[in-house]
């Protein structure tokens, strides 16, 4: 069994953002991350391979720079590294039909990845690249498990859980799972600087990235936020119950 | 806000893609697992047994030995894991130092091929701990003086005498001794358990609190002569030992005044005295500027040592030169930062009262900073000073 990790390397969640004539400054980005929903996603990858005997290849798309998530994601135990080499910009279907095209070369018989990136949070790579690919796809999945032959997912809300099962080939999409990708270890760090990494165009998968789909136009900076209000007295109390529940919506 | 590494000059651009994955894995395990949890263990004095198991799985111990299950990085890779553990306490790094510099690497030099194959494997892991006995009561700075001793007993030798100050030695599985062997120094290798040894714990510290210190007592200690260290005699055995340890604390001592001069920084931004922030004054600017100055300075020698330790090129005096200043210039900025915080800088809501108290002992251990001076003097005149005879 072959399983797929879609990784996208993004900004560190805790990095400070510049924008710059409506898209971001990246080189004001001190540090860069694998996307933490595909960190779930590759954990789970993991699991599967340690449980299930799975190998798992880490798939990635991006510039030069995104090779380090696939190092980061050697170190822990990822078998193979694919990296679509790609510098510019491209509209989502010209980058789920390259990332299809890739898992089509692996040939992994399932694809984890996170239910949407850090920083652009579309949630569109996972379900468009199961259409690409024209598998099923679970979104919102907090693990995944291969049983006889099929692969079971749980999925988890506030409100309940619920256990799916898959038959054949699919794309899982993880939210928040139940366990954080693992710590790297020094041996494993040394181990994944000797790991090949197979780089490949989009042309060398026969992908032209004009596919176009949905672009991304501009980025700006959330408005500023109000200031805050002040209520003093016993008399307020009905005015503040109001503005919570009706403005605030917190009651 | 998280923890931001002051890196002014950009050093760590200086190491390779490896070294900078090490150092981000021990950051980011220090971040979750050393800082929300170092405070209660200071209170209580103990030293965290998933601590060892942590930095065991992290495969970070005996960093620069090679084979026997050892890691087999750069000494510079050594360095980096040393500064990132004491940015969350200088306990934690005594222990890491303690068991790879002063326990593993004895072994891994000296010892024989038995030894190294029982040993070395497990303390890698953390599995086993180790200690490292050289100073006594009466013997600190000039150990060359010491008493324990061993005798022949058939085929053991019965050792007797103490020893102080030991990191890690109630934990220690197996404690490093230094004894005179028929008035020559030698190493042997003494297991917990062992008759007629003992390792009481030392309490009452106000320093290096999340850490153990004990003291090793031998009483007719017996142990079988296969436990002797069969590759040196005399102070270059344990002497070699501190070279590495003290080169580990050159860099360890950056990390605790990047702590320090990371929580200054960050209080004196939100501190409001006088309608501004305390920031905005000059005295305050000056001290941060001065921490800036020589954490820089510090980083520069501690990298340069590194690299210089890598490829061979060094003498001890180097050593002494970068573990005297970095951790003199650590301790005076944890004071400096404790200033900055005003009377909240004693409280254990913030590191630096922490740090202070730990480097007080890290200026001390290791060699004293005035023994490193003396080294120096000896290094530029020729003329030891340590003693008044010839």
């Amino acid at each position: 069994m072959k399983v797929a990790v879609l990784i996208k390397q993004v900004p560190d969640t805790t990095a400070r953002i510049s924008i710059a004539g409506g898209s971001v400054d990246e080189g004001s980005i001190s540090k860069w991350t694998i996307s933490p929903y595909d960190e779930y996603a590759l954990e789970a990858a993991l699991k599967l391979q340690s449980e299930s005997g799975a190998k798992v290849v880490a798939i990635t798309l991006g510039p030069q720079r995104s090779s380090k998530s696939l190092i980061d994601a050697a170190a822990v135990g990822a078998d193979e590294l694919m990296h679509v080499l790609y510098e510019g910009d491209a509209g989502s279907l010209s980058l789920q039909s390259a990332l299809a095209a890739a898992v089509r070369k692996s040939e992994a018989d399932i694809v984890l990845a996170g239910k949407q990136a850090a920083d652009t949070n579309s949630g569109s790579t996972a379900p468009g690249v199961a259409q690409m690919l024209g598998l099923p796809c679970v979104g919102l999945v907090s693990e995944v498990k291969a049983v006889d032959g099929n692969f079971v997912a749980t999925r988890s809300t506030s409100s309940g859980m619920e256990r799916v099962s898959v038959s054949g080939s699919c794309v899982f999409a993880f939210d928040k799972g139940d366990e954080e990708l693992r710590r790297p270890n020094v041996r494993g760090i040394m181990m994944a600087k000797k790991k090949p990494i197979e780089t490949l165009s989009p042309a060398d998968l026969g992908i032209s990235m004009e596919s176009g789909g949905v672009n991304l136009e501009s980025v700006g900076y959330p408005p500023e936020k109000p200031a805050g209000q002040t209520f003093q007295g016993a008399a307020s109390a009905s005015e503040v119950v109001t503005k919570l529940r009706e403005e605030a919506n917190v009651i | 806000m998280g923890y931001e590494a002051l890196d002014f000059y950009d050093v760590d651009s200086l190491l390779t893609d490896e070294e900078r994955m090490i150092r981000d894995v021990v950051r980011d395990w220090v971040d979750e697992s050393v800082i929300p949890k170092i405070e209660n263990a200071c209170r209580e004095g103990v030293f965290l047994d998933e601590w060892r198991q942590e930095i065991g799985g992290m495969g970070i111990l005996g960093a620069p030995l090679k084979g026997y299950g050892c890691p087999g990085l750069s000494y510079t890779a050594y360095g980096v894991i040393c500064r990132e553990l004491e940015r969350g306490d200088s306990g934690i790094r005594s222990f890491a130092s303690v068991q790879g510099s002063l326990a593993m690497y004895p072994i891994w030099d000296f010892g024989s091929e038995e030894q190294k194959e029982k040993y070395l494997p497990k303390m890698a892991t953390g599995e086993l701990i180790g200690c490292f006995g050289l100073t006594e009561p009466d013997y600190g700075s000039n150990p060359g003086d010491m008493v324990t001793k061993a005798e022949e007993d058939g085929d053991h030798y019965i050792l007797n005498g103490a020893k102080m100050w030991i990191t890690n030695g109630t934990i220690a599985d197996l404690a490093i001794v230094w004894a005179k062997l028929d008035g020559v120094i030698r190493g042997f290798i003494v297991e917990k358990g062992d008759k007629g040894f003992s390792a009481p714990e030392m309490k009452g510290k106000h320093s290096l609190k999340a850490s153990v210190t004990s003291e090793l007592v031998f009483q007719d200690c017996r142990i079988p002569k296969d436990r002797i260290l069969p590759g040196v005699k005399g102070l270059r055995g344990p002497f070699s030992c501190l070279n590495n340890a003290r080169y580990g604390i050159s860099w360890g001592a950056v990390g605790a005044a990047q702590s320090c001069f990371d929580s200054a920084r960050s209080y004196a931004m939100s501190r409001i005295q006088f309608d501004h922030p305390i920031a905005a004054y000059q005295l305050v600017q000056n001290k941060l500027a001065w921490m800036l100055r020589e954490i820089t300075k510090a980083q520069l020698l501690a990298y340069h040592l590194g690299v210089k330790k890598d490829s061979g090129e060094w003498v001890p005096e180097h050593i002494s030169l970068a573990k005297m200043n970095n951790v003199d210039i650590a301790l005076e900025i944890a004071r400096v930062a404790r200033d900055i915080h005003g009377a909240n800088g004693i409280l254990d809501e913030y590191p630096v009262m922490r740090h202070m108290a730990n480097l007080e002992s890290v200026k001390t251990y290791e060699g004293t900073h005035d023994i490193h001076n003396l080294i120096l003097g000896r290094h530029i005149t020729g003329i030891q000073a340590f003693t008044r005879e010839a």
